[in-house]
């Protein structure tokens, strides 16, 4: 989902990769809080980190901690030793899974929209 | 000016109308919430708190099924779901409900359920009022056409699910999600208070059923047992109880006044030694077994009960230092008393049935002996004494003098049989005289040494007047039972040694051995009757467990104490006291 051309190899690219995508889970938990309020929305976004822990291992930190409470020296510390294209996978495959949550509670009445608004988001990231 | 104050009247007309729309429109908000906190409010079990969900969400949406999945036991992780159906639902309609609700449940990260296993465990609760108002057939659709699951949250732990479901497509509105999220929080708070109530109510329903458990287990004990708050009045009593204290015509109705104030306004004697106890618990002791009599008749063996009381202390402090009142234990142990005094006076018979010939044999034993010492101290004159020595008549005299020991040790026993039964049975009588106790001390230890060659017996008086008023011939067995132990259980011999002295207005002798001694653990129960110290080091001796009973019983009844100091391995000392003469009160017989 995120836009390419940037030097994957580099921790600089992890960094903005991560950084990226919890912007984007910001998003999400923004938006749907209105609606569904803070434990649902903590609970979709930690559930799905739960379900893919098992492919992706390095999502295990989302699931004891509060995703809001992520700081870039915790990004550092948790995923330093996650290869950049496995970390940029895991993490886009945790944004579908909360999406296939967000459809399974509320069918098509937050999810497409919210979608859109991440898509954009991450192809604005440089 | 004109034209200005024209504009802002016009202006100010609009902003009073705007905020009346706004106004309106707010009232009109917070009547709708007030009804909805009202109706879950209103609702005191989970069938009524689906009663006001549908009837609310009917309000904004036409559907045609909710449901609400429960957690009902968080630790077994067992569910509830309850299916509200607006109007008769076919069977695939249903199936593709528990499928939504499976897949959202996984979402909300509820443990793993199937569609197969919510089907098994769904409850279809159909509102007669409303659920059956549009039709009575079910409809022919049999897929989902829009649905919503929204999460039951409490205190920011989701608790379940509310899913509503609808034939047709996009009947749910995004603008109405906050407020279907609302009055699913109302739905919840709802739940979990019924939830609450059920627990609270299981709970009552259980410490009841525990509380009747244990009137049954306490009504039904034999023994007596009564409780008593801080003030010592009798808070609750089982049947035995009440009907051991009916017998001293005890006001049980009033059970506020300690029992102290009862005890002393009535005339059984015994119920003020019972508040003695209760009034030891309160201060925090433990009394196990105390023997009461409390019948005052002429009966052989009266009522008489075992009292064990212990202070109730207060669960809530950790420290459990405050009593809160005692709980005791009344035993009747009357049959056990006449039990006992049969088999005191049996032995009480046999004791002197076997006196008699008892004596007989002492007599006939000491008559032989003297004529054989007769015949040989005429024989000596003409043989030497070597040659005495082998002569039959020696040989009979040494059996004859075993013959008397022992005939003399079996009058001992049967003696201290007959002095068992007086004591047991208040029957103790002392013949009181005034005598020297230093003479008393000098002949026991001078009788002591005969037969104990191996021991040296030192007697040390340290005091210049020893005169005493009491029984002498007991005094005497006091101190021979307690020599006599000095020696049996030091058996290397060595060294016994006998001090009196003087304390105030009483005379303390204390008799020390070198022997094998007593631990402290059995302290308390080696004046008891037939008590028998049991360990390695005391296995070889032999004896009934007799003496000590005995010299006690004699000591307490003269006035005085009597105990012991002792390690294991270096030795015994017992000590008793003597008042020098009798108290008030110890009358000596006539």
């Amino acid at each position: 989902m995120l836009s390419g051309g940037a030097d994957h190899s580099s921790s600089v690219y992890r960094e903005k990769v991560t950084q990226a995508y919890l912007q984007a889970i910001h998003t999400i938990d923004d938006r749907v809080t209105p609606f569904l309020g803070k434990a649902t929305t903590r609970v979709l976004v930690q559930g799905s980190a739960r379900r893919l822990a098992e492919t992706y291992p390095f999502l295990h930190f989302l699931e004891k901690m509060p995703y809001t409470d992520v700081s870039p020296s915790v990004v550092h510390e948790q995923l330093g030793g996650v290869v950049p294209a496995q970390l940029a996978a895991g993490l886009d495959a945790l944004l579908q899974e909360c999406f296939a949550g967000l459809k399974e509670l509320t069918g098509n009445l937050i999810a497409p929209h919210l979608l859109e608004e991440v898509r954009r988001q991450l192809e604005q990231t440089p | 000016m004109q034209p200005q104050q024209k504009v802002t009247a016009s202006a100010y007309r609009s902003l009073i109308g705007q905020n009346g729309d706004r106004l309106a429109a707010l009232r009109q908000q917070m009547d709708f919430i007030n009804t909805i906190g009202k109706r879950f409010v209103a609702a005191i079990d989970r069938f009524q708190v689906h009663r006001a969900l549908l009837s609310t969400l009917q309000d904004l949406y036409h559907f045609s099924a909710c449901s609400i999945l429960l957690e009902e036991d968080p630790i077994e992780l067992t569910f509830q779901l309850s299916i509200i159906p607006s109007h008769p639902l076919n069977q695939a309609f249903i199936a593709a409900m528990m499928e939504s609700i499976a897949r959202a449940a996984e979402v909300i990260d509820f443990p793993r359920v199937t569609a197969d296993e919510l089907a098994l465990m769904a409850y279809l609760d159909a509102p007669d009022d409303l659920a059956w108002s549009d039709s009575a057939t079910p409809s022919a659709v049999t897929g989902i056409g829009d649905f919503l699951n929204i999460p039951l949250t409490v205190e920011n732990r989701i608790i379940g699910m509310l899913s509503l479901f609808d034939e047709r497509e996009g009947v749910f509105d995004a603008e109405l999600l906050q407020l279907t999220t609302m009055i699913a929080d109302y739905a919840a708070v709802a739940l979990e208070n019924v939830r609450l109530r059920e627990r609270e109510r299981a709970l009552w329903r259980d410490a009841e059923m525990e509380r009747q458990r244990l009137v049954l287990i306490i009504n039904s004990m034999a023994e007596g047992l009564l409780i008593t708050n801080e003030e010592g009045a009798i808070t609750s009593l089982n049947n035995s109880a009440q009907h051991l204290l009916f017998q001293a015509r005890l006001p049980l109705e009033e059970t506020s006044t300690p029992l102290r104030r009862l005890a002393a306004f009535n005339e059984a004697k015994w119920l003020t030694d019972l508040a003695d106890i209760i009034d030891k618990a309160l201060a925090g002791h433990i009394i196990m077994g105390h023997e009461l009599v409390a019948d005052a008749s002429d009966e052989a063996v009266p009522l008489t009960l075992s009292i064990s009381a212990a202070p109730l202390y207060d669960s809530r402090q950790s420290m459990q230092t405050r009593i809160l009142g005692v709980v005791a234990v009344l035993n009747d142990i009357t049959s056990h008393k006449q039990l006992e005094k049969l088999k005191d006076e049996f032995v009480s018979i046999v004791s002197h049935e076997l006196r008699t010939p008892l004596t007989t044999i002492k007599g006939y034993t000491q008559h032989l002996i003297r004529r054989i010492e007769r015949r040989l101290r005429g024989t000596s004159a003409t043989l030497p004494a070597n040659a005495v020595a082998e002569l039959p008549e020696s040989y009979d005299l040494r059996s004859l003098n075993i013959m008397q020991s022992q005939t003399d040790h079996l009058e001992r026993l049967v003696n201290d049989l007959l002095d068992l039964s007086r004591v047991q049975w208040g029957e103790l009588n002392l013949h009181y005289s005034s005598f020297y106790l230093a003479d008393v001390l000098a002949e026991s230890v001078r009788l002591a040494q005969i037969s104990a060659e191996q021991h040296t017996i030192f007697l040390d008086i340290d005091t210049p007047d020893s005169k005493l008023v009491a029984d002498k011939l007991r005094i005497s067995q006091v101190v021979g039972n307690i020599l006599d132990n000095a020696v049996k259980f030091s058996p290397q011999g060595k060294q016994v040694t006998v001090i009196l002295k003087e304390q105030g207005k009483e005379f303390q002798v204390s008799i020390s051995d070198r022997g094998i001694g007593v631990s402290p653990d059995f302290f308390d129960h080696i004046f008891e009757r037939f008590y028998r110290v049991r360990n390695t080091a005391s296995r070889q001796y032999s004896g009934i467990g007799m003496g000590l009973f005995i010299a006690k019983a004699i000591v307490e009844a003269h006035g005085g104490g009597i105990w012991l100091s002792s390690n294991p391995g270096t030795g015994s000392t017992f000590y008793f006291t003597l008042p020098k003469v009798p108290r008030t009160g110890m009358l000596p017989a006539v």
